[in-house]
């Protein structure tokens, strides 16, 4: 049977940073196959996808499509040769409606320069209900939910008759009602004859969805195997080389029963806003414990984020830290007050790229290394360098912290954050794009602070990594607590439970963390 | 209406036109994601070149389409060298400004040995329009009759603007290109394609509104656009970056000076002052704007 | 001790090969003034002669040179303060221009307090500056009104009125000069470079850039400043208390002008004659850039800024080209200073093997 696809040897070389991302990787594709490209983060695999899609030129190697060799140097003629991507991060102009969207840049005419968008609608609206997806090609986008977004660019492939459509981790923002939904329209498209490479690192995922599964490492091919003849062990030794699980140990749960931090019916009301951001949302969080915050995105974990680290003022209700209302405070009072914070966007938040590792990790402390208004630069070396060795971060303290890897951003965000904290810690998105390893540390340093008497709040859009580590669960939809699981209750729920519940589905009568 | 409102307002249309046409441009390039400061510059070269080629060539319509031509020859330097050289747009753009200002008195220093106000009496009035059919408008008609053509050019140009951003594929692309570069990219498109269009329609608008200020008077004055590049700026912010809103921004600075102009013939206020007032103007519309918009989007 | 001493070559090698792009640009601009010549010249190889060596001819015109790049030092060092701290400050003319005239105004109400009555009159001088600038800040902080447009707006109208106050209120009856009285013999600054016009305010300069640099890079309030400017969410983040930090580098900024014009003043002028400050704001600001924010290069990029408009006045003395040549050759260094691709030129390309 002749391949759809077969890529040869291909060779991708950052001149930057001198990084081999990919390194002779071969890989074929059959027609109506469904493939997992498997890997941690930084094995390659959207290096490898970017040079299918035109985005990346490779430095050897060869691309056949349906049997004929072909060079791919721009998406436009990837789009020709009917390849078709759809990215992690949305490529959406969230001011345009779903047609508009679908048909940049192959727009319907009406005459010779005049564009149909009446005939936009139409034919985007013909591929929609073909494919039997359930959006409406005259929305504005910007009103669409995660998952219709992500049908929004799957359309917008298939409206350019795409015959192999990737897709890079196409599952990271979805709930699994929407996950489920996805893999349904995926199957269909199979069925229809279009070839799919999904990215992902998630072995449930793999083998739940794919036909084949070929693994990626350090920008290697390191395994390729039809999807049911391994299991999860194997493709998980594959992917990292050896095993690592997610489970710490830890103390029995023990919390102190008079809260640390506690929210009092706290809204946040924008003005010529219907819809408060934060809609009477109470809970307390006691010494001893790790309290997760669940939710899919736009549903109130963001605005939570800003309200605990003092960058949006709250509308009403009250927060109270040590029996000390801080509902006024910004997030220089609160820093003053122990305010420890590791931020979801760490590189736009949680770190300035260009200033050195040094002048990242003395922020918040920067109080202790002044005399008279003068820095002294002999102590926050020394702080430095002890902070470095503990975290073993691989970097030296005159470095811009933006040359430093991912993992490595934020073992100096916790290394800075864990030093400066005094009753409660606050997480947002900690694993974020991180490997396994790399969370692997930070879920034992959380635990570690908890057994050490911390409040931790982890505000997370991972539910394995809330269900993980959690001793209780709060769960967010629109604004709201829809439900509070103690600790008991936590070892029973199921994933799908908790899909219900963050989608609104589900509800708990008058929920109280 | 009341006698002195009239041709105060009369002179406010005419006024607001270079700022109309100015800003139109700077829309252009605003939309596709660039903060545009130099049309300023690109107005100071259109308004000299327009005004020279007239004079040489003895025919108007040559003259400001070559001045056309140099404008939009500037903007595509400025385009080439911010967007292929990677450079930071407001410091090219302030390069621009710089530049123009530089060349134009240079040059007309080598041309006619003078760095004042070099006046040209060989050329002829722009030409005016009586419109019929604008004088029916009740209350309002005396305003909009019998100004220059580029008054009327710049509501036709208004028009078409509009369509191009709203209607064309064109229009779609450039304002995704603004709002999401990265999608322009993932389909293949290049965003800098659209910037560098953007710059030449900058240059182009902003040449016609230069023109109309030193062919109106006949005369080339050292720095004849007096910050009116920067005032077509603010224009835009307060016009929404809509092409309707251009029209009503534009109008309120064309009053502001029409005003003024106005108060320095009846109260005798010193014409330092009277300069002033364009600036004060324009930084306490800004203020009020940026009040308008922080308000807006404060927590209750 | 070894290893100290390597990473100083390691730094040195690394400044110069970072400035190679810089070399690049001004070969470039240098480039343009010869094209300029040719084409503008009927004596081209005359106008060149004046033009480049004629700063260098004697010490008159080299001391003059020297003193032309006092205020742009000063501006300099505004504006990189502001631009560090990720603020614009395109109000550079304004806040020289009335720093000047405040400057001057006070010394001659002060005649009478001596050398203690020009540290008050450059002191006065320069709030005036930063309260100008600093009112952008306060803008910005309050409604986030963009302080690039609000100063450069505020600039304008300000120069229209500082001339107004000269040629109206403040006129000397004197002479017939539209400019304010003389300041008083006490106040004047000692020439250092006779029959130039240098004075000792380059004394001052030059101790101004040391307390920049010691300032950004050694203080607590010089370390928020530029982490505030690398990425103020950050800052914010970090608790350092960004409102702050929108407000005091504009006044800073600011105030440097002011004290630009307060200098140009007492050390060269004596009298603050209407818009005898044209252009020195523009010129601050382009000596920042090609400084690229840091103090201690903002002395080479004022030398080379005041080299060529030196050189356009002499050609345009001696012969047929006239002094806006110069913002030609400058408009060029601005083309081309922040460009990352002629930045890249020379810079340490990584190799893998």
């Amino acid at each position: 049977m002749e391949h759809a696809l077969e890529m040869r040897g291909i060779v991708k070389i950052y001149t930057e940073t001198g990084l081999r991302a990919n390194d002779g990787v071969d890989l074929t594709l059959n027609k109506g196959q469904i493939l997992c490209l498997a890997g941690e983060n930084g094995a390659g695999k959207t290096t490898l996808m970017k040079v299918l899609y035109g985005l990346e030129k490779p430095d050897a190697g060869t691309i056949s499509v349906m049997g004929k060799p072909v060079s791919i140097t721009s998406p436009l003629q990837a789009n020709r040769l009917g390849i078709g991507m759809v990215h992690q991060h949305f490529m959406l102009v969230d001011d345009f409606t779903v047609a508009q969207n679908v048909t940049l840049g192959k727009e319907p005419l009406k005459g010779r320069f005049s564009y149909d968008l009446k005939g936009a609608d139409e034919a985007v609206d013909a591929v929609i209900r073909r494919h039997r997806f359930s959006i409406d090609a005259t929305k504005r986008v910007g009103s669409l939910t995660v998952g219709q977004k992500q049908q929004v660019e799957i359309v917008k492939m298939l409206y350019r008759d795409v015959d192999i459509l990737i897709l890079d981790e196409p599952t990271a923002v979805l709930t699994e009602q929407e996950i489920e939904s996805l893999f349904i329209t995926l199957r269909a498209l199979a069925e229809h004859g279009t070839s799919l490479i999904l990215i992902t690192h998630k072995l449930h995922e793999i083998t739940a969805i794919s036909d084949r599964v070929a693994i990626m490492r350090q920008g290697a091919m390191v395994g390729d195997f039809p999807t049911d003849s391994v299991d999860g062990k194997q493709i998980s030794r594959l992917m990292m080389g050896q095993s690592v699980s997610l489970v710490v140990d830890r103390l029995p749960y023990t919390p102190v029963q008079h809260p640390v931090l506690r929210f009092d019916n706290v809204s946040v009301l924008k003005r010529n806003q219907q819809r408060p951001l934060l809609d009477g949302v109470s809970f307390a969080a006691r010494s001893g414990e790790i309290l997760g915050f669940a939710g899919v995105g736009g549903n109130g974990l963001g605005v939570l984020e800003a309200v605990l680290g003092g960058f949006l003022p709250i509308s009403s209700g009250a927060i109270v830290h040590k029996d000390e209302d801080i509902s006024r405070l910004d997030s220089h009072a609160l820093r003053k007050r122990g305010l420890a914070y590791v931020p979801a966007d760490r590189l736009q938040v949680g770190s300035a790229l260009k200033a050195t590792v040094s002048e990242n990790l003395i922020v918040d402390a920067r109080n202790e290394f002044t005399r008279h208004g003068v820095m002294q630069r002999k102590k926050i070396e020394a702080h430095t360098q002890s902070l470095l060795k503990t975290y073993s971060v691989k970097g030296s303290p005159s470095m811009p912290i933006g040359t430093l890897s991912g993992g490595n951003i934020q073992k100096v965000i916790l290394a800075r954050e864990i030093t400066q904290y005094q009753d409660y810690i606050v997480f947002s998105e900690p694993t974020w794009g991180l490997d396994i390893a790399s969370s692997r540390f930070v879920y034992e340093r959380m635990v570690q602070l908890r057994d050490e008497g911390a409040a931790v709040l982890l505000i997370s859009s991972n539910l394995d990594e809330i269900l993980a580590v959690s001793d209780r669960v709060i769960v967010m939809y629109r604004g709201t607590i829809v439900a509070v699981l103690e600790a008991e209750e936590l070892r029973q729920v199921t994933k799908e439970d908790m899909g219900a519940y963050m989608l609104g589905l589900r509800q708990q009568e008058a929920p109280h963390g | 209406m009341n006698p002195v409102a009239i041709p105060v307002l009369h002179s406010a249309v005419a006024i607001m036109t270079p700022l109309l046409l100015a800003s139109m441009g700077g829309l252009f390039t605003e939309l596709s994601g660039m903060l545009n400061i130099a049309l300023e510059g690109l107005m100071l070269m259109g308004a000299f070149a327009s005004i020279v080629f007239t004079h040489f060539t003895g025919n108007m319509v040559v003259g400001i389409a070559l001045g056309v031509l140099a404008s939009m020859l500037l903007a595509a330097i400025l385009g080439t060298v911010t967007l292929h050289l990677k450079s930071n747009v407001f410091i090219t753009a302030l390069a621009a400004n710089l530049f123009a200002s530089g060349l134009t008195v240079v040059l007309s220093f080598k041309l006619f040995g003078n760095k004042g106000v070099v006046v040209f009496n060989d050329i002829g009035r722009l030409p005016r329009l009586d419109i019929p059919a604008l004088a029916k408008i009740p209350v309002f008609g005396d305003i909009f009759i019998g100004h220059n053509i580029f008054v009327y050019l710049s509501w036709v140009l208004l028009a078409l603007c509009a369509w191009v951003l709203y209607r064309t594929p064109f229009g779609f692309r450039l304002r995704a290109t603004g709002i999401h570069e990265q999608a322009m990219v993932s389909l293949g498109m290049r965003p800098s394609r659209y910037r560098f269009i953007a710059f030449l329609v900058s240059g182009f608008t902003c040449a016609l509104g230069g023109a109309m200020l030193t062919l109106n008077l006949g005369a080339f004055v050292p720095n004849i656009t007096s910050g009116k590049g920067w005032i077509a700026l603010v224009v835009i912010f307060l016009g929404q970056k809509k092409p309707i809103g251009l029209l009503f921004a534009a109008l309120v600075f064309g009053f502001a000076d029409a005003f003024s102009n106005y108060a320095q013939g009846a109260w005798n206020v010193p014409a330092d002052f009277i300069l002033a007032i364009p600036y004060v103007f324009t930084l306490v519309a800004m203020v009020l704007f940026s009040i308008y918009t922080s308000r807006k989007n404060r927590v209750e | 001790m070894v290893d100290r001493m390597e990473k100083r070559r390691v730094t040195i090698v690394a400044t110069l090969r970072n400035s190679i792009g810089a070399v690049v640009i001004v070969g470039i601009a240098l480039a343009a003034l010869v094209v300029l010549s040719l084409l503008l010249s009927a004596t081209p190889l005359k106008t060149l002669r004046y033009f480049f060596l004629g700063p260098l001819q004697n010490t008159y015109y080299f001391g003059n040179m020297l003193n032309m790049a006092i205020p742009l030092i000063f501006g300099g060092l505004g504006v990189s303060l502001a631009m560090r701290s990720g603020s614009f400050n395109l109000g550079g003319e304004g806040q020289l221009y009335s720093g000047a005239f405040v400057a001057t105004i006070s010394a001659l109400a002060l005649a009478r307090w001596g050398s203690a009555g020009v540290v008050v009159a450059l002191f006065l001088g320069a709030c005036t500056g930063g309260l100008l600038a600093g009112l952008s800040g306060v803008l910005r902080m309050k409604w986030n009104t963009s302080e690039l447009i609000t100063s450069f707006l505020v600039s304008n109208a300000v120069v229209l009125v500082v001339s107004y106050l000269i040629a109206g209120p403040f006129m000397d009856p004197a002479t017939n000069l539209i400019a304010t009285r003389m300041i008083p013999e006490s106040f004047r600054f000692t020439r250092i470079l006779e029959p130039s016009n240098l004075s000792s305010a380059l004394f001052a300069a030059v101790i101004a850039v040391l307390v920049v640099h010691l300032y950004l890079y050694k203080t607590k309030s010089g370390y928020e400043l530029r982490l505030f400017g690398l990425n103020p969410r950050f800052a914010a983040y970090g608790g350092i208390r960004t409102k702050w930090y929108q407000v005091w580098p504009m006044f800073l900024s600011g105030a440097f002008y002011g004290l630009a014009g307060g200098m140009a003043i007492f050390g060269t002028y004596y009298a603050c004659m209407k818009e005898f400050s044209t252009g020195m704001g523009w010129n601050g600001l382009a000596v920042a850039l090609i400084a690229r924010h840091r103090p201690a290069a903002v002395i080479p990029a004022a030398l080379f800024f005041a080299y060529i408009e030196s050189g356009a006045r002499n050609a345009m003395l001696h012969s047929d080209v006239t002094f806006e040549i110069a913002s030609i050759v400058q408009s060029v260094v601005f083309f081309l200073v922040t460009s990352a691709v002629l930045q890249k030129i020379g810079s340490v390309q990584r190799r893998s093997i």
